[in-house]
């Protein structure tokens, strides 16, 4: 399946981030960019992997069409879920972005190690943020290909 | 050297005497030529007998005393030397004439001679037997030794002061010869090295400086011993010293030549550098230290700005939205309020963004690597182009040379100079910034300048500006952090250069900085 923005149909984006603010305030710029959009999130790394595994109260949880993942998270932290995502068969092809407040060249090339679809620094001007954001949709929700969900 | 002189005086005498002896005791004829041989004698002689009376003298000993022959004869010896010669002639309780005699023969003695005018003089006494007729005469050969007095005394006073230059010195001093022996030292060195003076005389110099020294004085394929010594002289060479009770400290050595009748001797100058070596050893755990704790307080800034940054984004990200979605739905004084919280979030981060920066230079740029400058310029000019369109500034430079150094460093500092540049204005006048630089080939490097038409600042604050925070305008006139110049200071600086403004107010200013040729 193409992930285009239909109208009904929910775009499901999972974010992983700890920061109650970070997150509010994504889900709110996010809105603004695309309203079909349904942002699902985890507070930790463990959390989003029983999310994406659909485990215990995730059960019911929707594959995301695109995982927003930051760094520095509490008990598993990104580098680790991020190795578990593209490890596993079923989930490596969902495409994964590092959104994380740090620009250091070691967490950069380490995120592309592990196979990232691309890294992004949260810029500190809202305005910056919002045409990051806006940019995002732009390509991976919107004009970016990819492949059909294998059936399981 | 007295003893020396004394075996000298012992060989001449003596043939003298021992003919004169032998040849007494025969015929007038041989009398004859006994006399002949005793005027010839370089030295006074003077026969004198048993009870110490003159029985036969020569010219030399008429022209010593001052007296004619016949004054003399059938004299006490006494009358031309008082003392220490008719004692030894007369046997004691002890010992017979003979034996007091013999105890006598041979050695040299010191006395006083008395002048027929009163005068005395110093003189050494060689003493001989003489078997006669009438017994035993004694022949004393008499040399008049004042002048060798005058120069023993000169000698033992420059001795003498030699020595006490030798002790006053505030090193310890050893003289040494080829050999390594030592042989002479003073009472410093005993006091530095532990010993009595007489258990290091003649001792290698070895035993209290095991390496490095020794070794220097010995000739090698290559050199003279001359060449070798040479080669040291002036040097203070740092050595490990031992002391008698085997602890060791470091010194420095001092070398000179000397030279003596035996050859080349060195005269050591011994410094006990422990006070220093441990002053040195403090500075260089000081500068550690300091080193450790400017580090730490770099990685301080770093860190704590860029951690700063974080909750600083909520506050500036949630007042942006506040003003963006509910301005105008508000109060009037409301939307103030949220102005005063945008602009102060605002600031807060520039300033944040300005400390990052400041404290980068410090965390990165260890490589230098030849950059051409006038890319990194217009690198900052591509950097400023928002500015610049804004102003219609007019930014212009002469060919700029290839400097070592950080690039992205670089690329700031313009990026700072030519921003200032085109802020600081205060006329309708078009911006005018011209950049050029000169080559200052003494010390291989170039001098940058980058000149503007500004407004100039008071040269009360040349210092002062590159200051961390030092501002010289009201927010509301020109808004800014003041980290601006501090960090083209701390980038100069840890280039290796220098930074300094020339302005006038009112009439632009120029900012000069220096960087290393490639």
């Amino acid at each position: 399946m193409t992930v285009t923005e239909v109208s009904g149909i929910p775009i499901a984006v999972l974010l992983v981030d700890d920061s109650v603010g970070d997150v509010r305030l994504t889900q709110e710029v996010f809105r603004e960019a695309n309203s079909a959009i349904r942002m699902h999130v985890a507070y930790d790394g463990v959390e989003a992997m029983a999310f994406l595994r659909q485990e215990g109260m995730h059960a019911d949880a929707p594959r995301p069409d695109l995982i927003l993942l930051d760094l520095n998270l509490p008990k598993m932290d990104g580098r680790e879920v991020l190795a578990l995502i593209k490890g596993d068969e079923s989930l490596k092809l969902i495409p994964t972005v590092v959104l994380t407040t740090s620009d250091a060249e070691a967490d950069i090339r380490r995120s592309y190690e592990l196979q990232a679809n691309s890294y992004l620094s949260k810029p500190v001007q809202l305005e910056a943020f919002e045409s990051m954001v806006r940019s995002i949709n732009d390509f991976w929700l919107t004009k970016a290909k990819l492949p059909q969900q294998s059936p399981v | 050297m007295k003893l020396r002189l004394r075996r000298a005086l012992k060989r001449r005498s003596t043939p003298a005497t021992d003919d004169a002896c032998r040849d007494l005791t025969s015929s007038t004829e041989a009398d004859a030529k006994y006399r002949g041989l005793l005027e010839a004698a370089p030295d006074a002689m003077v026969v004198v007998d048993q009870s110490g009376k003159i029985v036969l003298l020569n010219l030399q000993a008429e022209k010593q005393f001052g007296y004619r022959r016949d004054e003399l004869i059938g004299q006490p010896v006494t009358n031309i030397i008082p003392e220490g010669f008719a004692e030894r002639l007369i046997a004691d309780g002890v010992r017979s004439a003979a034996e007091a005699l013999a105890q006598q023969i041979g050695a040299g003695i010191e006395l006083i001679g008395l002048r027929k005018d009163g005068s005395e003089f110093p003189i050494e006494l060689m003493l001989s037997p003489l078997e006669s007729p009438d017994g035993v005469l004694i022949t004393a050969a008499i040399r008049n030794i004042s002048v060798r007095k005058a120069a023993e005394k000169v000698l033992a006073h420059m001795e003498g002061r030699y020595r006490g230059l030798l002790e006053a010195a505030p090193d310890a001093m050893v003289v040494v010869d080829q050999r390594g022996e030592i042989v002479l030292l003073n009472v410093q060195a005993e006091k530095q090295f532990g010993y009595r003076r007489d258990e290091l005389l003649g001792q290698k110099v070895t035993n209290i400086i095991p390496e490095g020294f020794a070794e220097r004085l010995v000739a090698d394929g290559l050199r003279s011993a001359e060449d070798a010594l040479a080669q040291q002289i002036g040097m203070g060479i740092e050595l490990i010293a031992l002391r008698k009770d085997r602890s060791e400290f470091p010194i420095e050595l001092m070398l000179s030549p000397l030279s003596g009748a035996d050859g080349i001797l060195v005269t050591a100058a011994i410094r006990d550098i422990t006070a220093r070596k441990s002053a040195e050893a403090h500075l260089l755990q000081k500068i550690e230290e300091l080193n450790r704790s400017n580090e730490e307080l770099g990685q301080f800034a770093y860190i704590a700005s860029h951690d700063l940054q974080e909750p600083l984004r909520m506050v500036a990200s949630y007042t942006r939205l506040l003003s963006k979605r509910y301005k105008g739905q508000l109060d009037a004084q409301a939307d103030e309020f949220i102005d005063f919280a945008e602009d102060g979030a605002n600031r807060m981060q520039r300033l944040i963004q300005d400390l990052l920066a400041y404290s980068r230079i410090g965390t990165r740029g260890e490589e230098r690597r030849e950059i051409e400058s006038e890319v990194a310029l217009e690198h900052a000019l591509m950097n400023l182009r928002g500015a610049i369109e804004e102003s219609g500034a007019l930014v212009t430079h002469d060919a700029l040379p290839i400097v070592l150094g950080d690039e992205t460093q670089l690329i700031q500092l313009f990026q700072n100079l030519v921003g200032n540049a085109i802020k600081y204005q205060g006329g309708p006048d078009v911006p005018l910034i011209h950049v050029s630089a000169v080559s200052s080939e003494g010390d291989n490097k170039w001098v940058f300048s980058v000149n503007d038409n500004g407004l100039g600042i008071d040269d009360l604050y040349f210092e002062k500006i590159f200051g961390m925070f030092q501002r010289l305008h009201r927010r509301d006139e020109f808004d800014g952090t003041g980290i601006g110049l501090a960090i083209c200071k701390k980038i100069v600086e840890r280039h290796g250069g220098s930074i300094s403004v020339e302005s006038l107010p009112g009439q632009g200013s120029t900012f000069r900085f220096d960087l290393a040729a490639a």
